[in-house]
């Protein structure tokens, strides 16, 4: 029963890749015909039109065979083109596809970029429109209407990040920032700050996609030695560190300027080293919750604890 | 794995060294922490035959340490704290060396009445282990030792200052100083045979106190 089904479909394939062909070639024969011109002797015109006439209505028919057929073959994956490169991919697998798992993944991945992409340009609006009573006058707006364009996850040109990840770990010396490229074109950083913790960040171009943080006695593998970056830490303390420092990525997202985004962050993390020396700078004290401040401050870089921060 | 300290809880008096377990295990309970089974670190101490080492006259001490946090170690502390973590076959050729053979003496014999242990409930609150453990000598009650662990921490300095704000809310200003075991060794990474120097410093400690009257139970 399921053989006859799978027959029929693969039949009606072969039949539309055949009607496909065919509309393809006539379509090439009016294209031909009317660049190379018609053979016809001089003041027969109506025959010229004809023979366009007639190979157009062949088109025509051809088109109307395959969208005749079109709706009884289903699509293997109710995905539109694979725009996803290898989780494109996904959707092909049957077992995946009941789930309608790679569906949601791919809507999930063009909501967020639509959102960066808004966000950019709003931010490019705002910029350019400060409420400030003084007219900065033209000399300012050309200066930053100069800016790139929103880069969402494109890196600029002008922007070797090989270079920036160097300049950090050479301005800091008990944090070490050493980059790494898994896939080829995603870009991961790993750090290790003092003997305090570990970290691994993963970008898209310059824009910060995750971050982990475990301990430094912890390590980004799985129990047989696979690279495992998702597992989370063993400890209550840095994983409320991870939460906290995922919500700094925000605060530290710039559109206009995603060099000084990602560097401004390094630098804020550099703070962390001292994660379990110094006490909360609001209570005095170190330990709240059995938790050491596990806050810095965006500003003042001071540690404060979770409860002390409003 | 992190950084542990022990110290050592004083039994006043008028109160039975029970009570003080008692008290300090409420007190523990109340802070929110939740009971992860017991604990055990035990200690034996072996002592060489002179007769059968020739090249050193005086005796030589060797304690042998097992830790429950670390079921398949066996931990040799010399007395000059050279210290060896082996596999727990090491108990079997210890026993080796403790066996009499064709009429000579054994190169090491065990001291009688020397197996001293410190056993008690294991808990857990946030990062922290805490551990409440009263210390027995050839199974008479000697003391009480409190053990805090900070998992996620390996350098003693940096979380120092953690440890103390919890250690002095059970065991008072004895917590004002880092355990002077470690005092050598504040900013490298602590490993497990810390721990186990602790506890010896903290059972010959018990031991020399064997000739002052014990506590009342």
């Amino acid at each position: 029963m399921a053989d006859n089904r799978l027959d029929t479909q693969i039949e009606k394939l072969t039949q539309a890749i055949k009607l496909t062909q065919k509309l393809r070639a006539s379509v090439t024969k009016v294209f031909t015909d009317l660049s190379d011109g018609f053979q016809a002797p001089k003041g027969d015109e109506k025959a010229l039109l004809n023979k366009l006439q007639k190979s157009l209505t062949a088109v025509n028919d051809n088109l109307g065979d395959l969208e005749k057929l079109a709706p009884n073959i289903h699509s293997t994956t109710n995905i539109p083109p694979l725009l996803l490169n290898s989780v494109g991919l996904l959707g092909l697998d049957p077992a995946t596809d009941k789930s309608g798992i790679t569906t949601q993944l791919h809507h999930t991945h063009k909501w967020t970029n639509k959102v960066h992409k808004l966000g950019d340009y709003t931010a490019q609006f705002l910029g350019t429109n400060q409420l400030k009573r003084t007219n900065q006058g033209p000399a300012g707006q050309a200066k930053r209407l100069r800016r790139p364009e929103p880069t969402i996850h494109r890196i600029p040109e002008n922007i070797n990040i090989q270079q920036l990840v160097a300049s950090v770990d050479r301005a800091y010396a008990d944090m070490s920032v050493s980059l790494i490229r898994p896939m080829g074109n995603s870009t991961v950083l790993q750090i290790t700050l003092a003997k305090t913790l570990k970290a691994v960040i993963v970008l898209r171009g310059l824009l910060i996609e995750y971050v982990s943080i475990k301990a430094y006695s912890e390590d980004f593998l799985t129990d047989d030695g696979r690279p495992d970056i998702w597992s989370k830490s063993k400890y209550q303390v840095f994983n409320k560190v991870t939460d906290l420092v995922t919500a700094g990525t925000i605060h530290f997202y710039h559109p206009q300027l995603p060099d000084a985004s990602l560097k401004s962050f390094l630098i804020w993390l550099n703070n962390y080293k001292t994660l379990f020396s110094a006490p909360c700078s609001k209570c005095g004290k170190y330990l709240q919750g059995f938790l050491p401040p596990i806050w810095r401050d965006t500003r003042s870089s001071q540690p404060l604890h979770d409860g002390c921060r409003q | 794995m992190g950084v542990v300290c022990v110290f050592a809880c004083p039994v006043p008096e008028g109160k039975s060294g029970q009570q003080v377990v008692d008290g300090l295990q409420k007190q523990v309970e109340m802070m929110g922490a939740t009971k992860s089974g017991n604990f055990l670190v035990d200690c034996e101490t072996y002592q060489s035959n002179p007769q059968n080492v020739t090249q050193t006259p005086q005796q030589c001490v060797v304690n042998i340490l097992h830790n429950s946090e670390h079921p398949a170690s066996c931990f040799s502390v010399t007395e000059s704290g050279q210290i060896l973590v082996s596999d727990l076959l090491f108990e079997d050729l210890m026993s080796k060396l403790t066996m009499a053979k064709a009429g000579r003496e054994s190169f090491y014999s065990q001291r009688k009445g020397f197996k001293i242990e410190s056993r008690g409930q294991r808990y857990e609150v946030g990062d922290f282990i805490i551990k409440i453990g009263s210390v027995s000598l050839a199974s008479n009650f000697r003391g009480i030792l409190i053990e805090v662990e900070y998992c996620p921490c390996v350098i003693l300095n940096e979380c120092w200052n953690m440890m103390k704000e919890l250690l002095q809310s059970m065991v008072g200003n004895s917590a004002e100083t880092p355990p002077p075991v470690l005092k050598h060794k504040p900013d490298t990474v602590y490993t497990p045979s810390d721990t186990i120097l602790q506890y010896l410093d903290h059972f010959n400690n018990f031991r020399k106190a064997v000739s002052a009257p014990p506590p009342s139970r």
